[in-house]
């Protein structure tokens, strides 16, 4: 894969120090998984997180507060015999092929963890009509704020002009499409803030698999889409 | 004194960063108590001070950071010194548990052993300098930005804060939030190229 687009920088920042939405945080860390080079300025952000942990202020601990932690990690210690591991469960989600050559390897694990039992390949997910030529999955998250889904866009299917009212990113996984920034093939992420209008249309040789997190509903300008919305429910 | 906040021009009890990272190499080794004492005296006041930010009672954030230097106790054979200082692996722990204890959720990381992982063919080609010394580097560009660009980057790391919650805050436009942001990413990286 040949990334060339990321998340911006105050993205990666706030991933880092852990101020974004579980919707967002689950699509960035997906997108890390395949990007080193977020990989790393991520690292840098959190050795920044490190600096003011040591440069701010610090607040005394009660007496015996040492005493105390000593005690129940000696406990700890004593039972560690009895403690039995946990091994992770691996699973693995198939992209499959991809006929231009844009193809995640296979899905993440931390997707993965967001998908259904069950489910070995992209195929299998219980995907469910918008419109035509679009499908979508909506992932389920702990937290209200924000949403993330996948989309499933046929070939040569644009989406409707939208704008945001707050903050929204995409991560594509198989296929391309094409909008006014440029084209974003698999491992891209196209991070667009509130002020950006676009109108993605899916590459003509195959369909398109995205993430989709958001942290406010999009908004779509003209009247058809408007007519859309209701069932984007977004 | 129980829940009393100090503000201290940098650490009180110099510390070298390359002391943390062997109190907690020595820790996974033998399980070093006299290291682990250091290592709390040092930490566990920072991460109380941090989980207070969040939470805004002094039991909390002190059972928390109880819980934060158990976990440093109990992790301290994952911790790799060359891909990490001990500031910033325990700042991970503090944030990982904050969001745990306060949203109810466990924060997303990348699985170093995920078949989907795709790695630098060359990662440590251009590292220079050690972890811990990049931390200290790191801490002193920090403590040389100007004041408004400071506020910006601790609120980031210190409050459950998105970046327009803190022009909110601050009473600033967004995009000011984003370019003191950047200007203070771009000193610190210009001062680390500098110092390098």
């Amino acid at each position: 894969m040949n990334i060339k687009h990321h998340p911006t920088e105050e993205t990666l920042m706030a991933y880092a120090s852990g101020s974004m939405s579980q919707a967002m945080e689950l699509l960035v860390a997906t997108h890390m998984t395949v990007c080193p080079a977020c990989r790393k300025k991520v690292a840098e952000f959190e050795a920044m997180g490190g600096a003011v942990l040591e440069s701010a202020t610090s607040m005394d601990m009660t007496d015996h507060s040492l005493d105390h932690v000593m005690a129940m990690l000696e406990r700890e210690t004593a039972n560690e015999n009895l403690a039995v591991e946990e091994l992770p469960i691996t699973r693995k989600v198939a992209v499959g092929e991809s006929i231009t050559g844009s193809a995640m390897p296979s899905i993440p694990t931390p997707l993965i963890e967001m998908l259904p039992e069950g489910v070995t390949s992209l195929e299998d997910i219980p995907w469910k009509t918008l419109a035509p030529g679009v499908k979508h999955y909506q992932l389920k998250s702990v937290e209200s704020k924000g949403t993330v889904r996948l989309m499933k866009i046929a070939p040569g299917v644009s989406i409707p002009d939208h704008g945001h009212h707050g903050h929204e990113m995409t991560l594509l996984i198989k296929g391309s499409y094409i909008d006014d920034i440029g084209r974003f093939r698999a491992g891209d992420v196209a991070d667009l803030s509130d002020d950006v209008d676009h109108q993605p249309i899916a590459d003509t040789a195959e369909e398109c698999i995205c993430l989709i997190a958001t942290d406010a509903p999009m908004k779509f300008s003209g009247f058809l889409p408007k007519l859309l919305q209701p069932f984007f429910g977004i | 004194m129980t829940g009393t906040v100090t503000k201290r021009p940098g650490p009180a009890d110099p510390v070298e960063a390359k002391k943390c990272a062997d109190w907690i190499v020595s820790i996974a080794a033998t399980r070093d108590r006299e290291a682990f004492a250091r290592l709390f005296a040092h930490f566990a006041p920072r991460v109380k001070a941090y989980m207070f930010r969040f939470g805004g009672n002094s039991e909390t954030a002190e059972e928390l950071a109880q819980e934060a230097m158990m976990q440093v106790w109990r992790k301290a054979h994952l911790f790799n010194p060359s891909k990490a200082a001990a500031s910033t692996w325990i700042f991970t722990i503090a944030r990982n548990l904050r969001i745990d204890r306060f949203r109810q959720r466990k924060h997303i990381e990348v699985d170093d052993s995920d078949t989907a992982l795709i790695v630098d063919g060359d990662p440590l080609a251009d590292e220079v300098v050690s972890r811990d010394e990049h931390a200290v580097l790191v801490k002193s560009a920090l403590e040389d930005l100007p004041a408004d660009q400071k506020t910006v980057v601790e609120l980031s790391f210190f409050e459950d804060c998105s970046h327009s919650e803190i022009a909110e805050r601050l009473d600033i436009p967004l995009g000011t939030v984003k370019s003191r942001l950047r200007l203070a990413l771009g000193k610190m990286r210009s001062g680390l190229e500098d110092l390098a």
